[in-house]
């Protein structure tokens, strides 16, 4: 495969702007591979985010969370120019409880595009990958990258960390 | 807090709900769920229904640029409600475990309070299923809608 430009650029973008910032940065997840659409992600167990207190299982909307994050990230990967893509809808299927105390482990696949829509699947398991505990679709919409322009903010960010100039972020600003 | 303590979390849990539902606080529901105090879900009684709302913090930002709510909070909030819902206003003894969850996203959530309203639509020997609703400026303006099935 050729050397895929944008996503070495904006791999570390996204990476960066999902694990240092906001919600991502307080859950504290990890993203592990990112590849033109596809997303793997990881969340250590967390007691804040406890959705059962007699068994310690989290809750159910950190799994939302983070399907959604690694679903909207395989998204955003898929387009030429890498920007937000809104969600549309989001479906998740509660296979098993998580089990306490062991991290979660989250793959999303961009299954399918059409001009207007991206269809991901996202997986959540912990041990057994073949025995997930969640299972999920969403879909996204591809809007106007200028109308949100996520990856000038981002890139912005991590120019700021490295020393070296970037051509093709400073390309991203000007569309601003 | 854990199953291996030696006094009997489960009645603990039922009777602070009982007590709960004694005071009409259903604050004190939501916040045994420590989920609910990571992203700072709160609940009260208005109308003879259950509104929950969530106060805008830096921790549920999801895209920084705008900034806008996290998707996944506006999720994990309306399946807290959903929960919320259950354990408050039915009778059931143990935590209802979702089965299934389906959020529309309707309007981007903007950083500042998000409230919710849910409604059960029935209520099976074993199912239970709940829509919920979200909103921030008028109601009948929603940003998101879900819509659950708990085991109960």
């Amino acid at each position: 495969m050729a050397f895929d430009m944008t996503m070495a650029l904006f791999r570390p973008a996204l990476k960066y702007a999902m694990e240092k910032n906001g919600h991502g940065k307080t859950l504290g997840l990890k993203m592990t591979e990112i590849n033109r659409g596809e997303i793997n992600l990881v969340f250590p167990y967390n007691e804040e985010v406890v959705g059962n207190p007699l068994t310690g299982v989290v809750h159910g909307g950190v799994i939302v969370s983070l399907l959604d994050t690694a679903c909207g990230s395989a998204a955003m990967t898929v387009l030429n120019t890498p920007a937000v893509a809104p969600t549309m809808d989001l479906r998740l299927d509660y296979m098993h409880p998580a089990e306490p105390h062991k991290p979660i482990y989250v793959e999303a696949k961009v299954y399918r595009q059409t001009s207007n829509v991206i269809f991901c699947r996202g997986l959540a398991w912990q041990e057994d990958k073949e025995n997930p505990i969640a299972h999920c679709v969403a879909n996204f919409m591809k809007v106007d990258s200028k109308s949100i322009n996520f990856s000038a903010i981002a890139v912005t960010q991590l120019r700021r960390l490295m020393p070296w100039g970037q051509r093709s972020s400073s390309e991203q600003e000007s569309g601003k | 807090m854990s199953a291996h303590q030696d006094n009997h979390p489960l009645e603990d849990w039922q009777a602070s709900v009982t007590a709960a539902r004694l005071e009409k606080c259903p604050q004190s529901v939501i916040e045994m769920i420590p989920y609910a105090s990571f992203i700072g879900a709160q609940a009260k009684i208005e109308n003879d229904q259950l509104l929950y709302w969530l106060d805008k913090r830096p921790s549920n930002i999801g895209n920084p640029s705008l900034p806008a709510l996290h998707g996944g909070v506006i999720g994990g909030f309306l399946e807290l409600a959903a929960a919320v819902e259950i354990i408050y206003n039915l009778d059931i003894t143990a935590v209802p475990k979702v089965v299934d969850f389906s959020l529309d996203y309707l309007r981007a959530g903007r950083y500042k309070t998000v409230y919710a309203k849910c409604n059960v639509l029935r209520q099976g020997k074993k199912l239970v299923n709940v829509t919920a609703i979200a909103w921030q400026d008028e109601e009948n303006t929603p940003i998101a809608t879900a819509r659950c099935h708990f085991l109960i």
